[in-house]
């Protein structure tokens, strides 16, 4: 019964892939371009999702692990020349581990101190790539998946390729967190988010189901990272900078950090964000100075605002709302009808 | 022997600034209980009040007053409008525990928005009041120079100021109430709020002053996205944890022994560790006494 309904759910990522072939068709070079930017940021906004929504844990610190899957992928492409979905693997695998390292750091820390931990770490890590030669310095590295296989004929250009590899790799990995997310380990971090003593209580080891948090989202994030330095081409310190951080967690609180679904919506938020920026700026025909600053004004803003009046996130105020309602209504009924509740 | 001492003035110096950065957030999160992420965008946006006043008023001495000012206004006018509001809003709910973490974060990046949008993204720059050349001792040329001694000397005055506002007087004694036992200050007639206002002020005119002083004892240069300040948040940040976080002392305890070990491990291990030897000295102390020196015992799960 169990295995039957969690099956069931691949049905709409298929249906959704089948939505985004058609549209990939439809639309110019650019759109799908921004198409590959938004699967990318859906996989790293759900990594976050996953570990401060449903576990708990605040990491200002997803961009390092980001960049451990870049690095991990693009090394093993260049030194052993392994087959792009394998580098895909490597890049979880690697990130997982490190997740796993830094979890373990993590599982004995909360809230503020876990922050300035993970935010330590995203400003120190990449500059470790200055002290390994084979992690290329300052330049980076190359990272090329290669052009689509010619069997998908010839107007199938390389951002198109992208943006495929992208969006597959974000269903596959919603489908994934979907499935954890409903299984026993989902339970075991709302619980442990919830109220960790009753959680502990209840017989489940917080430390190990916190560690496990980490190690899952690190491993999506480390995705994240590899299909990121997919769309650039090159891996390199500044491509990954305090702020892709900043943004991520800014897209997950836009989404509402605790429905998974949302990741869509934070995800398209921050690719449409410059665009709203630069027509903002043309309306009211401003300086240079502002142009360039709006996006990071109008993001920073959003999470503020977000915070401040629907802390939750829109989706989850909706359902709250709708909750609200129905109970207001309910406690109508009874109050007026006092004759029925003998029915009832 | 020389290498050693100027090692060891180099990392006392950087430390104290570390020192004052870390008392800025002890006191903020003594007040509200929050770590305030964006404090170095005060910093930030002090300095450059700072820098406008040397460029008008062409003196250093006035700049700092004016910068310290500036940044306690400035904290005080987010703690009123902003904070409040916040602990209003996101006390409930999944994410309240991370609420306040994120909206510091996204104060941060506005005003460093608002910064750039102002003074322009390039860098700008402050000239501090004496020679950033080194002492010369015996035919040898120190990397501890004149400046790096004002700071050095500032820095212990600007904490002996702190120590007796706290020690000695009523404020000081409001501020330490209001942070211990908040219900029983009120019971006892201290205006809770007013003074919680108060200490964020404090953090901002100290955080002021670490922003002057780390810039001009780096190389000078200003600009909205300097790392020199997020390096100085996560060494305040840590600082702080090594301290405690609880505890005023702990803070500039903390911030002498990462400034004098990070300046050891660059000086004896290797000169590029800079960015990753305070992240590693904060898991140690983390692993080792996660309470921090002065701190209580389950601190941490504050």
């Amino acid at each position: 019964m169990r295995k039957h309904k969690e099956s069931s759910h691949l049905l709409p990522f298929i249906l959704g892939g089948v939505v985004l072939y058609f549209l990939s068709g439809m639309v110019d070079e650019l759109r799908v371009y921004q198409g590959a930017s938004i699967a990318v940021y859906v996989v790293a906004i759900a990594s976050i999702i996953l570990l401060t929504g449903y576990s708990g844990q605040v990491s200002l610190g997803h961009g390092a692990l980001m960049a451990i899957g870049a690095y991990a992928a693009a090394v093993f492409r260049i030194e052993f020349n392994l087959p792009i979905v394998l580098c895909f693997v490597v890049a979880v695998l690697v990130a997982a581990i490190g997740g796993a390292l830094l979890g373990a750091a993590a599982a004995r820390l909360s809230g503020p101190y876990l922050a300035g931990t993970t935010l330590a770490l995203a400003i120190s890590l990449p500059s470790l790539a200055n002290e390994f030669a084979v992690l290329g310095g300052e330049q980076g590295l190359l990272f090329d998946v290669g052009s689509a296989p010619l069997s998908l004929g010839k107007e199938f250009t390389q951002y198109k390729w992208f943006f495929w590899i992208a969006a597959l790799a974000a269903l596959t990995s919603m489908w994934l967190l979907q499935n954890i997310l409903r299984s026993r380990y989902g339970r075991n971090w709302r619980a442990s988010r919830g109220n960790e003593v009753a959680a502990q209580l209840a017989g489940i080891n917080t430390a190990r189901s916190k560690i496990l948090a980490f190690t899952i989202s690190a491993g999506i994030a480390g995705l994240a990272g590899a299909l990121l330095s997919m769309t650039i081409g090159t891996v390199s310190p500044s491509a990954f900078p305090l702020n892709l951080s900043f943004s991520l967690l800014t897209g997950a609180v836009l989404s509402g950090l605790s429905t998974l679904s949302g990741a869509m919506i934070g995800a398209v938020v921050l690719v449409a964000i410059p665009e709203i920026a630069e027509v903002v700026a043309e309306r009211i025909g401003s300086s240079e100075n502002i142009t360039t600053n709006l996006p990071g004004l109008l993001v920073s803003a959003l999470l503020v605002l977000t915070v401040l009046f629907v802390p939750n996130g829109p989706v989850e105020q909706h359902h709250a709302r709708k909750a609200k309602k129905a109970a207001k209504k309910k406690e109508l009924n009874i109050l007026t009808k006092p004759s029925m509740e003998g029915n009832t | 022997m020389i290498q050693l001492l100027n090692t060891l003035l180099i990392g006392i110096t950087s430390g104290g600034i570390c020192a004052l950065m870390a008392i800025s957030m002890v006191l903020v999160w003594r007040s509200t209980r929050v770590i305030n992420f964006a404090q170095s965008g005060m910093a930030l946006l002090s300095t450059y009040f700072g820098y406008e006043a040397i460029v008008n008023l062409k003196s250093f001495w006035i700049a700092l007053p004016v910068a310290m000012i500036g940044g306690a206004l400035f904290a005080a006018f987010i703690e009123v409008v902003f904070m409040r509001l916040l602990v209003k809003h996101s006390s409930s709910g999944p994410i309240a525990s991370v609420a306040p973490i994120i909206a510091t974060l996204g104060l941060l990046g506005i005003i460093r928005a608002i910064v750039s949008m102002i003074w322009g993204g390039q860098d700008v720059r402050i000239v501090g009041p004496l020679s950033n050349d080194g002492f010369t001792i015996g035919g040898e040329t120190l990397v501890f120079s004149p400046l790096k001694l004002l700071i050095l000397i500032s820095v212990i005055v600007l904490m002996l100021l702190l120590s007796i506002l706290f020690q000695k007087t009523n404020l000081g004694l409001s501020l330490r109430a209001a942070a211990y036992a908040p219900e029983i200050a009120r019971l006892s007639g201290i205006k809770v709020d007013l003074v919680r206002t108060l200490g964020w002020a404090l953090a901002g005119a100290a955080g002021a002053v670490a922003g002057m002083f780390q810039t001009i004892n780096a190389n000078g240069y200003l600009s909205p996205y300097s790392i020199e300040f997020s390096i100085l948040l996560v060494s305040g940040f840590i600082a702080a944890v090594i301290g405690g976080l609880e505890s005023l002392v702990g803070a500039v305890i903390g911030g002498l022994v990462l400034g004098v070990s990070v300046s050891f491990i660059l000086m004896y291990v290797s000169s590029s560790l800079g960015f990753i030897a305070p992240f590693i000295i904060l898991l140690i102390v983390l692993f080792i006494r996660p309470q921090g020196i002065i701190g209580a015992k389950a601190a941490r799960r504050a």
